[in-house]
């Protein structure tokens, strides 16, 4: 168990080192180098290019050899020094300690959104097999799946909003964070976000259900006299549950962090997608690396705690 | 699998697709699920428009000032202009016409124009890149497997890396430094999208190089490219096809939301582009952010319909 854990720490640091390389090996040979995009925003205010490149190159250390220059680059980023956001003045870490919450609260929301609707409505489809509900559900499951998250948030803004009114074109953020209003406002961006996960949940939720439901232990249950409910909810479901978590973890880098920064740009959330979106048109490199390298670190993080978690909640794990 | 392979095709090692009565036989197969030939016929038209289909409209980046907003065939909207002289608003409806059938966006440009170079780029970034996607996968997967040991732990440690970075985020990081180019993007969501691929081609390579044939090739003195291509490949290629159509949409969703916030190719217009357009005219021409999206739809969900029949017909435990 606990050398378990302890290959699993070190797995992640070896992962966590690959991606820092990764992203540095890609700033290096990129065809216009991060002092190129700087330079082009300080010529345009008409000030001396080449004493500006060479006091850049000397602050940035971009001027020693790229052993160096990697050693730099990660000592940096380790010691939380994630660069200056010149389109917004101010730190990166700083901008991003100020929009984080917003990407949080919409994917926190629709996330839960997700697994309640999901996960019901795939115990739903199970239990009723090969009954409309079941059939309504799939299809509704494939429409989901197919359906780009960030249009159905602009078919949304332009059905409630443009022509019914129900809602505010764009994202007020006058409200404060903990408000039934904005509560109100997230209404159509998690939608937006939640369907694309939750119509991935109907699914897995389903067969695993009715894997559960063809073994052994279910008709024992049921041989003893137990209430379908009891059947439903204890046996086939817990069993049938475990696996979600994993597939809920997985979904959260493969499109919940992609769909929120779609879905943060079509409904105006100064979270980081928002954040990073803007620094794309001001050639503001620091901060596009930085929203990349944080939704990949929070990525490598939830898998650790979830592979952690598992070990707890499957005793199968524990013992091997 | 190999089993049903082996009865219905005869001699192993011969290329999947040569073997006319295998092919026949899941073709049966996939033709018992309705959906998936729905979505194979959306598909082929699709193909066929993207293919002809430029030839028989006008230019998409052709613009016409006189005939901004001009909505499809049978809609018409009510425009109304304001004259600071006399202070007067004066409202005329305007309809629909032939000549531009499915409407023009706000810079006069035919939308049917659009739609159909649309279709063009999407079929061809999706399948590019989801062919270099499949075949980085299915040749790292397989040599993983094969040849086993610090190879097969070195590619999977890396595959792990690669898994951790959320796919838009890293997509978005990546064109930004590269910048926006069909070409760039093609090869980018290809060099990223090969993880999931490897990983389970590997895994059913497992499974396979402890076959007895596989064994029984080596002992008749086989070189290890030898198996790989005659042996291993064929043996996996109904999961790579598998894999191919059914990661598609996701390619094609990736290269519309790239076009979406502005990172597609500037110089060709792709539904994600016409979108992108479509966002700021929500209240003023709803078609032009409407007619993009549903072929995005339609094209996603055919391609889902299609794999998914597909899979079946390739798996023997599957009643079709």
């Amino acid at each position: 168990m606990r050398s378990y854990i302890i290959k699993r720490l070190f797995y992640s640091v070896i992962i966590a080192w690959g991606i820092l390389t990764i992203t540095f090996v890609l700033l290096r040979v990129g065809p216009t180098s991060p002092v190129d995009r700087y330079i082009l925003n300080i010529a345009a205010k008409g000030q001396d290019v080449d004493s500006v490149r060479q006091a850049i190159e000397a602050r940035y250390g971009l001027d020693k050899p790229i052993i160096e220059q990697y050693l730099l680059y990660m000592g940096n980023l380790l010691q939380g020094k994630w660069g200056w956001s010149f389109s917004a003045s101010q730190p990166v870490m700083e901008l991003i300690g100020s929009h984080w919450i917003y990407s949080f609260q919409l994917i926190l929301l629709a996330t839960i959104f997700a697994i309640i609707i999901g996960v019901g409505l795939g115990i739903l489809s199970a239990v009723k097999q090969n009954t409309k509900i079941d059939y309504a559900a799939s299809i509704f499951s494939f429409i989901g799946i197919s359906i780009p998250g960030f249009w159905l948030g602009l078919m949304l803004i332009l059905v409630f909003a443009v022509y019914l009114g129900v809602f505010k074109t764009y994202y007020d953020t006058s409200y404060p964070i903990w408000s039934l209003e904005n509560l109100r406002q997230l209404i159509m961006p998690v939608l937006a976000l939640g369907t694309g996960e939750l119509a991935g949940y109907v699914r897995y939720t389903r067969s695993a259900m009715l894997d559960n439901l063809r073994k052994e232990f279910v008709t024992t249950a049921r041989a003893k006299g137990l209430s379908e409910r009891t059947v439903i909810g204890k046996h086939v479901l817990r069993n049938a549950v475990l696996p979600l978590v994993t597939i809920i973890m997985f979904d959260l880098g493969s499109i919940v962090f992609g769909g929120a920064y779609l879905t943060e740009i079509v409904f105006g959330i100064p979270g980081l997608g928002q954040v990073s979106f803007n620094a794309i048109f001001a050639n503001d490199y620091a901060v596009v690396v930085a929203v990349t390298l944080i939704g990949t670190f929070l990525v490598l993080f939830i898998n650790l705690v979830t592979d952690l978690i598992y070990t707890y909640l499957d005793p199968r794990i524990r013992y091997d | 699998m190999t089993e049903l392979r082996a009865k219905k095709g005869g001699k192993s090692g011969r290329p999947f697709l040569i073997r006319h009565r295998l092919v026949s036989y899941y073709w049966e197969r996939l033709q018992k699920n309705r959906l998936s030939l729905v979505g194979l016929g959306f598909i082929g038209f699709l193909a066929l428009t993207g293919i002809f289909g430029p030839l028989l409209v006008q230019d998409p980046h052709q613009t016409d000032f006189n005939i901004l907003n001009l909505p499809p065939l049978g809609f018409s909207i009510q425009e109304s202009i304001y004259d600071i002289k006399t202070n007067e608003i004066t409202t005329t409806v305007i309809q629909g016409r032939p000549d531009h059938p499915l409407g023009t966006d706000s810079k006069g440009r035919d939308m049917l124009a659009m739609l159909v170079s649309g279709a063009r780029i999407s079929l061809l970034v999706g399948l590019l890149a989801t062919g270099i996607a499949i075949f980085i996968g299915a040749f790292l997967g397989v040599l993983s497997a094969y040849l086993g040991g610090w190879v097969d732990n070195a590619l999977m440690r890396f595959t792990d890396i690669m898994m951790t970075f959320p796919f838009f985020l890293l997509l978005v990081l990546i064109v930004f430094i590269f910048g926006p180019s069909l070409a760039i993007i093609v090869l980018v969501i290809g060099l990223t999208g090969w993880t999931g691929a490897a990983r389970l081609i590997r895994s059913e390579a497992l499974s396979l190089r402890t076959r007895d044939f596989i064994t029984a090739s080596r002992a008749l003195g086989a070189s290890d490219t030898r198996v790989i291509f005659n042996h291993l490949i064929p043996n996996v290629s109904s999961l790579i096809i598998v894999m191919a159509s059914l990661s598609i949409p996701g390619v094609i969703m990736a290269e519309a939301a790239l076009s979406f916030i502005g990172l597609g190719d500037p110089m060709s217009t792709s539904w994600g582009t016409i979108l992108n357009t479509g966002q700021h005219s929500l209240d003023s021409a709803w078609w032009v952010a409407v007619e993009p999206g549903i072929m995005l739809f339609l094209t996603v969900l055919s391609f889902n319909f299609f794999g998914d029949g597909l899979r079946d017909a390739f798996d023997p435990k599957a009643s079709v």
